[in-house]
């Protein structure tokens, strides 16, 4: 039973990292509208529907870290964000919310867009750069539709994982 | 509820939200720390991997097949001569590419390296690059590439470090066309940045700067050295905003796309001004 979980965990760590190499690899995702889509987002979100608060919020805290560090080499808004939402979800998916791809997607579309957002709003607008509509309109936009579509399709990927590797 | 906020779920919540911003502010308000390059060096390996497969992407499976062969027979006929041969012709590649730029400034100190990723969150095509402390790079140092500037060291861990590109607005470099000695300030703008251009701005009302002008840095900071090539004028533009005129300028390099580099490490001049500024003698 105990074996089943590790193997799970180890499917969801292998999948983080080969999407961290996917999407960090000069030149191999083709930007669309100027944007590419943020990938750990995606599988931090659809891994956290299937697990429990912790697990959830563990996955969350290692997808931010990697996005931030792509970012940056500090531990940052990802990490954070993606740590607090990972949480959230894995607890409203166990307690409140019965996990449906209509929901996981409305969910998808609010928490995607409120954490890029806060992206743009940290890494752009405090700093006060120029021409912030233009940027949001030229990246963010397509980088929050293009990451949705991602988490439609990775929540098949892992929701096969967890039905497969699950006692 | 009560019973959710006072269970062992919430208190490892807390906990790590807690050690996630402690982390968060000690890693923004230290350069080069442990944490960090704990996490590059764990990456770095698997970014090396991918950055240089990705480097060969155009060639097809026979192409690389037939060239595979005969490396093996180049690597069997050279290896009694030198172990490291592939090592020491990657590098002499490299350099041959910055050969001239060393010749014309032999002040420089120049450090050959390759773009290990591109973030995809940043869209002013930031990147990180395999060279770190331990290669004498530190914060600030110009980014070159054999046509010109392309960015400067924004980060650095040890082995490796993070480049601004003059496509972004966190850049400002002291600029001056060549022609006309007008002067202004390259920063790159969102509005231009996706289609590989940056701006020239503060020019004065009488400038003279006209299409095809070729800007070069002033090297008035001390961050940049004089003459380095950062583009060419391709517009002029009037800001209505700041009531003042820019060039839209056109650096010789796809940034975009671009993986071999150099970093300046040293050079005469580097630092003066603020060195001087720092000791109250501004220059």
């Amino acid at each position: 039973m105990k074996n089943v979980k590790i193997y799970r965990y180890l499917a969801y760590s292998l999948e983080i990292l080969l999407l961290f190499i996917l999407g960090s690899t000069p030149s191999l995702l083709p930007a669309i509208y100027g944007a590419t889509p943020c990938l750990l987002i995606s599988v931090a979100i659809t891994i956290a529907v299937f697990e429990s608060e912790v697990v959830a919020m563990i996955f969350g805290l290692v997808c931010g870290v990697l996005t931030d560090i792509g970012f940056s080499n500090s531990i940052g808004t990802f990490t954070i964000a993606l740590t607090i939402v990972c949480f959230v979800i894995g607890f409203g998916a166990n307690n409140f919310i019965t996990i449906t791809f209509t929901n996981m997607l409305l969910g998808t579309v609010v928490i995607v867009s409120a954490v890029l957002s806060l992206h743009f709003l940290i890494s752009y607008v405090l700093k006060g750069y120029d021409n912030g509509a233009v940027y949001f309109v030229n990246h963010y936009i397509s980088r929050i539709v293009q990451t949705i579509i991602t988490t439609a399709l990775l929540y098949f990927v892992n929701k096969f994982v967890y039905t497969t590797l699950n006692e | 509820m009560k019973e959710f906020l006072k269970s062992r779920s919430m208190k490892i919540f807390m906990i790590t939200i807690f050690v996630v911003i402690v982390l968060a502010v000690f890693t923004n308000s230290i350069e080069n720390n442990f944490v960090s390059s704990t996490i590059n060096g764990v990456t770095y390996p698997l970014s090396k991997v991918s950055a240089a497969a990705t480097n060969d992407d155009d060639r097809s499976i026979d192409e690389i097949k037939a060239e595979n062969e005969k490396l093996k027979k180049e690597n069997a006929d050279l290896r009694s001569q030198l172990v490291n041969y592939y090592d020491v012709l990657t590098e002499n590649s490299r350099l041959w590419k910055f050969y001239d730029l060393k010749k014309e400034n032999p002040q420089y100190s120049l450090v050959p390296c390759t773009v290990l990723r591109r973030d995809s969150n940043d869209d002013f095509y930031s990147f990180t690059i395999d060279k770190g402390t331990t290669s004498d790079i530190s914060v600030n140092d110009p980014v070159v590439s054999e046509n010109g500037l392309v960015g400067w060291v924004s980060e650095v861990d040890l082995s490796t470090c993070k480049v601004v590109t003059v496509l972004s607005p966190q850049t400002s470099v002291g600029a001056i066309d060549n022609r006309t000695s007008d002067t202004g300030i390259v920063s790159g703008s969102a509005k231009y940045c996706d289609d590989n251009l940056t701006t020239m701005s503060k020019l004065s009302a009488d400038h003279k700067v006209k299409k095809g002008d070729i800007i070069t840095s002033t090297g008035i900071s001390g961050l940049y050295p004089k003459g380095l090539i950062i583009g060419e004028v391709v517009d002029i533009c009037y800001d209505t905003y700041n009531t003042s005129y820019y060039a839209v300028i056109k650096p010789y390099d796809n940034i975009k796309e671009i993986t071999e580099l150099a970093i300046i490490t040293d050079y005469t001049g580097q630092g003066e001004v603020l060195i001087n500024e720092k000791s109250g003698k501004k220059k």
